[in-house]
This record gives structure tokens, C-alpha cells and sequence, in this order.
């Protein structure tokens, strides 16, 4: 093998090669078996002049480790898509809390229409059945109807118009009691 | 120089999808992180298993890895929270009363070695691996075995040896590399005379 190389690769293993030629020989390391099976013993010699008791200098470690990282994805490719994936992501999300926001309120606002009677109910076995509200259509006696029939012909529609709002307002339990009793529908809750 | 350019650059491969480049820092760390993690657990082949641990957590964790601190600091700091994890998780579950126990640690290492399926010739191995290299370094002229000794063992870098040593930076680069050479030619026939280098290095 090529005694510069070799020597170089002794450099970088003490981190004194220039960043620019470790470049190019961490290219070469990762992939020449030759190099990594030197660098192996290059760390070995100095575990055993430091002396690491304990340590078995035969351990096949690294190759464990390899082993097992035999099964993963290298790191470009398993974070490349992630990368995409959040640059992709990034410009539409403030468009998706927004778009979060309005479901949430428009589920709370669905849900509490739904749960209102539910929990009118739920307060107790007992309830109160609402009076009817008096019907929108107030209906004159038969009387003031025949009269204002009768002389519609004197007066103008307006004026006539005014007759009946003035009579309803006046006298609206007249109005109220004529109502009949059979279209009065109560609805239990 | 840059502190770290070595590591750094195969951790940079290892983020662009190269696994071999992981191999090479596994290779150049696993020693060091036994030996780390042996202070919380005295059994070599536990503390081989949460080494390994921990290498695979480095190896996911890679992408988050920024290069603030060094490889080996970021590394150490996995390995020893795999380490006190592994611990605590242990004593959690049914204590294994070893009744023949004693406190000596020589006895107890072995103990420990011999427990866990560690082959004989395994043993023997790793002495002779362990003697082979104290010979050749022995045999080595003294600005060779001085200059790999101050780097290995002293941690120094060339510059701090060089000084050291009175001479250029690039003399220290030559005698360390001299050095490597002298003892891996005869840490090579071990290999190749024994187990299988692929196995023996893992």
C-alpha cells in the first residue's frame, strides 16, 4: 500500500491531518476494508500503551454495531424525506391552525345545540310545560270585522289598516280568547 | 489544525448516509468507551453491550449532531447516561446473588471474563495482542517509542511533542507513523496466524 497514504491515515487517527486531505481520506476510509482493518489496530496500540485493563482488544464490537445498523436506513435517506416533508409543510401552516380553529369552534357550536334540551331534561323527572305564546295571527271579533266590512267603502286601506292594529292592541285578551282552543298544540319536551 | 477535523469529517459522512464512516469512529472508539462505561459496570461484556448501546443511540442521534462540542465528548456523554440507565434498570430487577464474590478486582475481572462466554482462545488472544505490542514497542529505537508513547499515552498533540522533543512537527508525524508501522507488522500476524482479523477487530 501506498506509505503516504499510510501515513496520512496514522495523522488523521490523531486529528493533526488538515480538514481538507481528511476529507478525502474519510471518503476513502469508510469504503476500503484495508484502511479500516489498519485504523482497527492503530486504535488497538493505543489502548494497550494506555494500558485499558479489562478491555478485550479482540471484542468484535464494531462489528455488532454494524450489524445491527445493517438494518437501518442510512441517515441521508431517512432524514432526507423529513426535511421535504417540513419544507413542504411550512408554508401552509399557519393556513391549518386557522383551518384547525374554525372546526373546533364549529364542532363545539354543532355539539352544544345538540347537548342544550338534552340537558334541560337531564335537571330533573319533573318539568314545566310551557304556556303557548299567543299566536302571531290575532283574530278581531266577529263584530269590528263585520263593521270595518261594512264601511270599508268610507275609508282608505290605510286608515282601515290602522283601525285594526289600534283595536288588537287595546283590546288583546279579546283577541287572544277567540283563538280556538283545538289549534293550540303543546309539545311535551 | 482543527481539533476535531478527523472525526468531524467522518461524522459529516455518516450524515450524508455513509455507514461505512461510522465503522471507522466505532473502530477508533470502541476501547476507550468499554473502558468508560467499566466504571460503572465491572463485567467486560456488560459494559461491551452498553457500549454497543450506545454507539447505535450515537448513530440515530447523528442527524441532531451539530459539532459544538468534540465526537468523543458528545459520545462519552451517551455512553455515560447509557451507562447509569443500564444500572439503574439492573437494580431494578431481581438481584443475582453471587455469593462467591470477593472484592478483589483482579479476581473478579476474570471472574467477569469468564462468565460471559468468552472463549478461552478469546483470552488468549487478547494477552497475546496485549504482549505483542508492549514487545514491539520495546524493540523500538527511543525517538520512535517516545514519540508514540507522549501521543498515546500522554494524550499530547505534535506540536506539544515536538516541542517536547526539540524537532519539526513534521519529524513527529514521521516517527509516529514509523512507530505504528513497526508495531502493526507484527500485530498483523497475530491476526493473521489467529482468529480471523475480521473477527478479532469486530
Amino acid at each position: 500500500m501506498n506509505e503516504e497514504l499510510d501515513s496520512q491515515l496514522s495523522a488523521m487517527f490523531d486529528d493533526e491531518l488538515p480538514p481538507a486531505e481528511c476529507e478525502l481520506l474519510a471518503r476513502r476510509l469508510s469504503r476500503d476494508e484495508y484502511l479500516k482493518a489498519r485504523w482497527g489496530r492503530y486504535a488497538i496500540v493505543g489502548a494497550v500503551i494506555r494500558a485499558e485493563r479489562g478491555v478485550r482488544l479482540n471484542a468484535p464490537l464494531a462489528g455488532r454495531v454494524n450489524a445491527v445498523l445493517l438494518a437501518e436506513p442510512a441517515l441521508a435517506a431517512h432524514t432526507a424525506p423529513r426535511d421535504r416533508l417540513q419544507r413542504r409543510l411550512r408554508w401552509w401552516q399557519p393556513l391549518a391552525g386557522g383551518a384547525v380553529a374554525a372546526s373546533v369552534a364549529a364542532v363545539s357550536i354543532l355539539w352544544l345545540r345538540t347537548q342544550a334540551p338534552t340537558a334541560g331534561a337531564a335537571q330533573g323527572d319533573s318539568y314545566v310545560v310551557p304556556r303557548p305564546a299567543p299566536s302571531a295571527i290575532a283574530v278581531p271579533s266577529t263584530e269590528l270585522a263585520n263593521y270595518v266590512v261594512a264601511h270599508s267603502m268610507f275609508s282608505p286601506p290605510v286608515a282601515r289598516r290602522n283601525l285594526l292594529s289600534a283595536f288588537m292592541t287595546s283590546e288583546p285578551g279579546n283577541a287572544v280568547a277567540e283563538e280556538p282552543q283545538s289549534d293550540v298544540k303543546i309539545i311535551a319536551q | 489544525m482543527s481539533a476535531d477535523a478527523s472525526d468531524l469529517s467522518l461524522v459529516r459522512r455518516v450524515q450524508r448516509g455513509d455507514k461505512g464512516a461510522f465503522d471507522a469512529l466505532v473502530l477508533k472508539y470502541q476501547h476507550k468507551l468499554v473502558k468508560l462505561v467499566m466504571r460503572y459496570v465491572r463485567n467486560p461484556a456488560e459494559a461491551e453491550d452498553i457500549a454497543q448501546e450506545a454507539f447505535i443511540k450515537a448513530y440515530r442521534a447523528l442527524p441532531q449532531f451539530r459539532g459544538d462540542s468534540t465526537f468523543y465528548t458528545w459520545l462519552y456523554r451517551i455512553a455515560i447516561n447509557t451507562a447509569k440507565n443500564a444500572v439503574v434498570s439492573r437494580d431494578r430487577s431481581p438481584v443475582e446473588y453471587d455469593l462467591d464474590r470477593n472484592n478483589n478486582d483482579e479476581s473478579y475481572d476474570m471472574q467477569g471474563r469468564m462468565k460471559d462466554s468468552e472463549t478461552p482462545e478469546g483470552l488468549v488472544l487478547t494477552d497475546e495482542i496485549r504482549s505483542t505490542v508492549n514487545a514491539a514497542i520495546d524493540a523500538l529505537p527511543e525517538d520512535l517509542r517516545t514519540a508514540i508513547v507522549l501521543r498515546e499515552l500522554e494524550g499530547l498533540s505534535y506540536e506539544e511533542i515536538a516541542a517536547a522533543m526539540d524537532c519539526p512537527v513534521g519529524t513527529v508525524r514521521s516517527r509516529i507513523f514509523r512507530a505504528r508501522e513497526a508495531i502493526d507488522r507484527r500485530l498483523r500476524e497475530v491476526f493473521e496466524g489467529g482468529l480471523g482479523r475480521a473477527e478479532e477487530l469486530g
